[in-house]
């Protein structure tokens, strides 16, 4: 098996009712229901490798989710072919689902009024999971992501964070060869987040497993994607590595300072675009290749209490993408 | 198919109901109540114990009400009901990515009610003898009993395909099934099953019409059977009509379940 997965002229609509405001629009939309087909995907392709983890980017309802829903078999696909492991995913065959795991980020599959041990057991018997692989991966993921001690208490009792940790490790006791991600970390504190990440890598490493994984989070893409797919409105727009994408598109970078007292404007601006102003808070951005030299500059010649560097948010370069920069040359790997 | 799967999601569904307690004990308390009810408005009626009424005597008619805590315990608890909201709020999702089979799972959650239930069912109607100390009609006749059984696992299995095709509204009305689901449990089931009363109180021609409705063999069908109210012929005419409404079921439920799951937009996250 050369491809993990193959993703071929998929297009997928939806029906909707169109419903309009108020009273009106309610009592209208029960006497003659208007029907609007929503095109979601919009004839995409895309392969990947056994082994690969990939970032898949874009704005909210470009078709990101909807595109891992057809693949791990929850949607069925309007049109073009799919293939996973060699399984047509909408058959949901057992050994298929066996294989596979789809995490999202708001989604909960642990039952919410027992402790996470519960659905840990349940997910044992369900995957059919030999006792002693199971004793091995619970230890191996609870002491990865730290959540030994929440074992035995309800669920409805966990912050957001342990939750979410608790509902990977429910994803993947059975080892999915195929991992879909829809944002998991969202809602994550930092630390958490970095957590989260590592355990991503870790995984992806140890397992040799695919990763496809959406969004919105820079670091995220960062430390994880080698490779990005950019869609935007049904569309891949950009198919590539990731620092391909970054060099192309985000050409500065963003300096944030903190000064310790007031000093003239003008000055700063002859080392950058200031692009917003908050005493004693000063954001400026300034080209990639000078990032060094200006933080430098900066901090020899100001009172700079506090410096930070950080990259121009994705959602940034994904909107200048989105502009129409992107669209006339659509980049293939 | 591997039974210790469903073992597993015996034991969980068992467990969980624990987790809702207060919601339990209420919901028996609603059981007792309506037995109460149903009680004392016959025995009122059958006081004089030589009155006969539509064939029932006092015994029979008081038999034919305990009867009825058991049957309601037995074939009208499920866990099933839930399966409306879990589309609309697009749960779903998390039981169709694992490997395993939605129907048999929803059944064995429904079997673990049934047998929460069927237990407490057992404890309050030796309670209510007790209290009440009604007389009773035990049936002897072995054949009766058989038949009586087999009833039984049709009805169960009537209920679950009723049951599971009104929970999929919400794949074309989102909204529905609430609605839907207080019609069909509420107000359909239990009149045209003889949960509140015995269906021989309608008029003749609506009682054939029932007939070849599923209701009536959810419960009263079952009952008029242990009751020995109908001849053994009938008896099998009526095993024969629930085999085959299990197979119209099964069928209309395998096609309407393709048909949802090809609109279903996983929504909800």
């Amino acid at each position: 098996m050369d491809r993990a997965i193959i993703v071929d002229h998929l297009v997928k609509n939806f029906e909707v009712t169109v419903k309009g405001p108020g009273l009106r629009g309610a009592i209208s939309s029960i006497i003659s229901p208007k029907r609007k087909v929503v095109r979601a995907l919009k004839n995409i392709s895309f392969t990947i490798q056994p082994g690969e983890l990939v970032g898949f980017i874009g704005p909210n309802g470009a078709g990101k989710t909807t595109t891992l829903k057809i693949l791990s078999g929850l949607l069925y696909p309007t049109s073009g072919f799919t293939q996973v492991l060699e399984f047509d995913p909408w058959d949901r065959r057992p050994e298929f689902l066996k294989q596979i795991s789809l995490v999202m980020g708001q989604k909960n599959q642990l039952w919410w009024d027992l402790p996470a041990i519960e659905t840990f057991e349940l997910n044992r018997a369900i995957y059919e999971i030999p006792k002693r692989d199971y004793e091995e991966t619970l230890k191996e993921l609870t002491e990865l992501l730290q959540v030994e001690k929440l074992l035995n208490i309800q669920v409805r009792r966990l912050s957001l964070g342990q939750r979410m940790k608790l509902e990977l490790v429910a994803a993947l006791l059975h080892k999915p060869k195929i991992l879909f991600l829809d944002e998991p970390t969202i809602g994550l504190d930092l630390i958490a987040q970095e957590k989260m990440r590592e355990f991503i890598y870790e995984y992806n490493k140890r397992n040799g497993a695919s990763i496809l994984l959406t969004s919105h989070n820079m670091d995220d893409l960062i430390n994880l994607a080698r490779r990005v797919i950019v869609i935007d409105e049904g569309r891949i727009v950009f198919d590539g590595a990731l620092e391909e994408l970054v060099n192309r598109f985000a050409k500065e970078k963003i300096i944030k300072i903190f000064l310790s007292e007031e000093v003239d404007i003008k000055r700063i601006e002859a080392i950058g675009k200031v692009k917003k102003i908050a005493f004693p808070e000063v954001v400026l951005s300034v080209p990639r290749s000078a990032t060094a030299v200006a933080a430098a500059e900066l901090l020899q010649n100001f009172p700079v209490e506090d410096l930070t560097i950080e990259e121009v948010p994705v959602e940034e370069i994904v909107r200048k993408v989105f502009r129409g920069e992107m669209r006339s040359r659509v980049l293939k790997k | 198919m591997s039974l210790s799967k469903y073992i597993s999601v015996f034991k969980i569904s068992f467990v969980q109901e624990f987790a809702y307690r207060l919601n339990f004990v209420m919901w028996r308390v609603r059981n007792v109540m309506q037995i109460f009810l149903v009680f004392f408005l016959w025995d009122s009626v059958f006081s004089d114990p030589t009155r006969q009424v539509f064939g029932y005597n006092r015994d029979k008619i008081l038999t034919y009400v305990f009867g009825i805590l058991f049957i309601r315990a037995l074939v009208f608890s499920a866990r099933a009901v839930d399966i409306a909201g879990e589309i609309s709020r697009g749960d779903l999702t998390n039981v169709l990515l694992k490997p395993i089979n939605y129907f048999r799972y929803w059944f064995t959650r429904d079997l673990s009610s049934k047998a929460l239930n069927l237990c407490f069912a057992v404890i309050e109607a030796a309670i209510l003898f007790l209290i009440l100390k009604p007389p009773f009609f035990l049936q002897t006749d072995f054949r009766i009993l058989i038949l009586f059984a087999v009833l039984l696992v049709f009805a169960v299995l009537i209920f679950f395909g009723l049951l599971l095709l009104i929970n999929m509204t919400p794949f074309w009305a989102p909204e529905s099934g609430w609605a839907a689901q207080f019609l069909f449990m509420g107000i359909i089931t239990e009149f045209l099953s003889g949960a509140v009363f015995p269906l021989d109180i309608f008029p003749a021609t609506i009682q054939k019409v029932l007939q070849f409705s599923p209701f009536p063999y959810l419960l009263f069908f079952p009952l008029q059977t242990y009751l020995g109210k109908i001849s053994l012929s009938s008896m099998l005419g009526g095993v024969l009509a629930s085999a085959v409404w299990v197979i119209i079921l099964i069928l209309t439920l395998n096609y309407v379940w393709a048909k949802g799951m090809r609109r279903y937009a996983a929504e909800g996250r």
